[in-house]
């Protein structure tokens, strides 16, 4: 017999910001399709490329559990490094820390839908420190690589919050459209990284 | 004299700067900027034009089907190409519900606070509040619980000491006159706005397959299939569910957002006596209603000199003046060279120099219609459409004058809309119209399903000489162009001459001043150090930097710099 608490499940928004066409500034929707290829989620989780919408995030953010952003964000750290931060973070720093460079919109749309009374419970930025965010349809190899890092990061957030994720058998190959060339050995570079242990994807 | 620099003034998106002289309290010389480059239209060239609209709806994060779609009508212009009915309807319903997103963004949460005091909120006496708003709409959304809600909401905002995301405002300002309970109806309808917004975004997103960036069209149309009996397609329930969503939106746009804005008219009047700046009006007709685009229910034309007696109506998008009027001039803006180049000849090779008052100052070029610059957006919209005797046109702005009227007896004629209130009331006419456009869209579209009709795609076929094109849309922001060279099936040239280029253009060649700059000249400044009445007439164009020079911030600067040099 299952025992449930009752009311609907817990339900998560996965979000991806970043302009895909300024270098690493694209490393947020880059994530979230790599989350995408290698986990599957219940339909209380939505995985959504938002791009820059700066204030049109709100309704978005609308009233669900959890929201994960991943986003390219500004620390003093070495390009590549996973950066995770809560939301108390985006306020306490507010003004000083640049936490992302969409940070202003993140911010001020969070605070509308609390004021609303429909914000989520809980929001968590995966950020990653980019190389270069100027015009063009590369990205560095540490950012690609830390894709990989980020995307057991969230599936590990869905699991710790009883939300639920589940690894695919068989990765399928992501839809990078806006990469120029065959980004496939910088992604595969985490197969090093002892922090995670994804399996290469399968063409299909 | 005093010079005050903002930079940025836009509420999220940067990289607009605006400088003004001041003198005894007006403006007398200004100057916009946009201060970050980025050649993106760059990326287009050597790429497959049925995949240019993939890229082009990143060019901006906020207006991203609107780039899409000026993209596809450039191909299918270059080509020729006529696409279905359904791809029409399809198209124009993404296009509608993406404007009333856009606009309702834009009064509530971009501009909104530059006309109310929300520190005053504590004070207001909510039942009166409630009998003043049940007093000129039917919205449920007035209610006296529902406002003294918002307004515990807003004093423990203020009781925390953290006024947070609303720190910047410059609240008790003496040009912010309404009264406590008018900022608590306005604010109320800013949270409520949130909610209208979503709906609007699943309207796009049913259509479009996902948002914000749509994922169904194609050069010569759309990708939804259409069978009224499949699950996995466009049905029944979905047009259904459009319709619903539709019915939810629409009175939020016409008895909450609509009434406010009256309201706000009403009670600032003499904002319909500044902002003018340049009288010459541009729009393109947009929401065709046939396969072959002959027939639209915006209309299009072109005003001269705010001389709204004379226009010169523009029938369809393959209007000639259109294609030869239009260039874009690079005296003062930080580009290789002088004057001007038509857009299917344009080129954009960066020089920056310092920011220099006579000289070169800014990375948006100056586009001018035969040599003149033009204002665009809903207002020139407005003013087309009334000037040319457009029912709805006529009927929406009628019904706002004598609402205004009927609030303080303030009368409004045409001629006062070319004003910074102007902007604002004819956005909020554009919004109604759209409303019942909407609904008359699902009708076309659902009619023309049932007659039988479920095509919605031509095939396009490239040759493989040089071919050029232009894909027009009247967006919520105004015209916008993209400019298309084709060879051998790949794009050679690409030029978007966007709405904010219009409108926040430099000088040109003969020292002619843009919309931006010429609006603020006469504007009143009460305190330097505070320029609100500076943001009241350059938010009225809802300027959006991001695709105008093509950046986006990366900078990750919060706060705007108010310099009084």
């Amino acid at each position: 017999m299952i025992i449930t608490t009752g009311g609907s499940p817990r339900h998560a928004r996965i979000i991806g910001l970043g302009n895909v066409l300024l270098g690493d500034d694209g490393f947020g929707p880059l994530a979230v399709e790599m989350f995408c290829c290698q986990y599957e989620c219940g339909s209380n989780v939505d995985v959504l490329d938002l791009g820059t919408p700066g204030l049109d995030l709100g309704p978005y953010l609308y009233g669900t559990d959890l929201v994960v952003i991943a986003d390219a964000v500004h620390a003093e750290e070495k390009p590549g490094t996973l950066c995770v931060y809560c939301e108390d973070d985006l306020f306490a720093h507010r003004g000083q820390l640049r936490l992302t460079a969409h940070a202003p919109g993140v911010q001020e749309s969070l605070a509308q839908v609390r004021l609303a009374g429909h914000a989520p419970s809980e929001l968590v930025i995966v950020g990653v420190v980019p190389e270069s965010s100027s015009l063009g349809n590369g990205m560095s190899p540490s950012v690609l690589s830390a894709s990989s890092v980020a995307v057991e990061n969230i599936a590990r957030l869905l699991v710790e919050r009883a939300i639920g994720c589940r690894r695919r058998h068989a990765p399928v190959k992501p839809n990078l459209w806006w990469l120029s060339g065959d980004p496939s050995e910088s992604l595969r570079a985490h197969d090093h990284n002892p922090m995670c242990s994804t399996t290469a994807w399968r063409e299909t | 004299m005093a010079r005050i620099s903002i930079d940025p003034v836009t509420r999220i998106e940067g990289h607009l700067r605006i400088d003004v002289e001041v003198d005894r309290g007006t403006v007398q010389k200004a100057w916009a900027s946009c201060t970050m480059w980025r050649g993106i239209e760059t990326i287009l060239r050597g790429r497959d034009p049925r995949e240019g609209w993939v890229f082009a709806q990143r060019f901006c994060g906020v207006c991203t089907t609107v780039h899409a779609m000026a993209s596809v009508r450039a191909v299918e212009d270059a080509l020729q190409l006529e696409i279905p009915a359904n791809a029409q309807y399809i198209r124009n319903l993404i296009l509608i519900a993406h404007g009333l997103h856009d606009h309702i963004v834009h009064f509530y949460h971009l501009s909104a606070l530059d006309w109310v005091d929300i520190t005053t909120i504590p004070k207001a006496d909510t039942a009166r509040a409630a009998s003043i708003a049940d007093g000129v709409s039917t919205w449920p959304g007035n209610s006296h619980s529902e406002l003294a809600a918002v307004q515990n909401k807003v004093k423990g905002l203020i009781g925390s000491g953290q006024l947070g995301i609303f720190s910047h405002g410059y609240w008790g300002h003496p040009a912010m006159r309404l009264s406590p309970e008018m900022n608590l109806i306005l604010f109320a309808h800013y949270l409520q706005a949130l909610e209208f917004q979503r709906k609007a975004c699943q309207v796009v997103g049913i259509l479009g397959g996902k948002t914000p960036h749509i994922q169904n069209l194609a050069v010569g149309g759309v990708m939804n299939a259409i069978n009224l009996n499949s699950l996995a397609t466009m049905n029944m329930d979905r047009l259904g569910m459009m319709q619903s969503l539709l019915q939810e939106l629409v009175p939020f746009v016409q008895q909450a957002y609509f009434v406010d804005v009256c309201l706000l008219a009403a009670s600032y009047p003499e904002w319909f006596r500044y902002g003018r700046g340049v009288a010459n009006y541009l729009a393109v007709p947009d929401l065709p209603v046939d396969a072959k685009a002959t027939q639209f229910d915006l209309p299009g034309g072109v005003i001269m000199d705010g001389n709204l007696a004379s226009v010169r109506p523009v029938e369809n998008w393959r209007d000639e003046a259109i294609r030869t009027a239009v260039a874009e001039d690079v005296t003062h803006a930080w580009y290789i060279g002088e004057g001007a180049q038509q857009p299917w000849k344009g080129k954009t090779d960066p020089y920056y120099t310092d920011f220099r008052d006579e000289g070169k100052y800014t990375w948006v070029k100056a586009p001018r219609y035969d040599g003149h610059p033009m204002q665009v957006g809903p207002l020139a919209n407005i003013l087309v459409g009334y000037s040319s005797g457009h029912p709805s046109t006529r009927k929406w702005t009628d019904a706002a004058f004598e609402r205004i009227s009927s609030i303080n007896g303030t009368a409004v004629t045409p001629e006062a809309l070319q004003s910074t209130m102007g902007r604002y009331l004819a956005r909020a006419i554009r919004s109604a119209m759209l409303s019942d456009l909407a609904l008359r869209h699902m009708e076309l579209l659902s009619a023309n399903i049932l007659k039988g009709d479920d095509t919605t795609y031509n095939p396009p076929q490239f040759p493989k000489q040089e071919i050029a094109g232009v894909g027009l849309h009247e967006a919520p922001r105004g015209t916008l162009s993209h400019w298309v060279v084709i060879d051998k099936g790949i794009f050679s040239n690409y030029q978007a001459v966007v709405p904010t280029t219009w409108n926040a253009s430099p000088r040109d060649d003969k020292g002619v001043p843009g919309p931006y700059e010429s609006s603020l000249l006469g504007n009143p400044v009460a305190d330097p150090e505070m320029p609100l009445e500076v943001l009241r007439t350059v938010h009225s164009f809802d300027p959006c930097m991001a695709c105008a020079c093509h950046t986006l911030d990366a900078s990750g600067r919060e706060i705007a710099q108010v310099k009084v040099l």
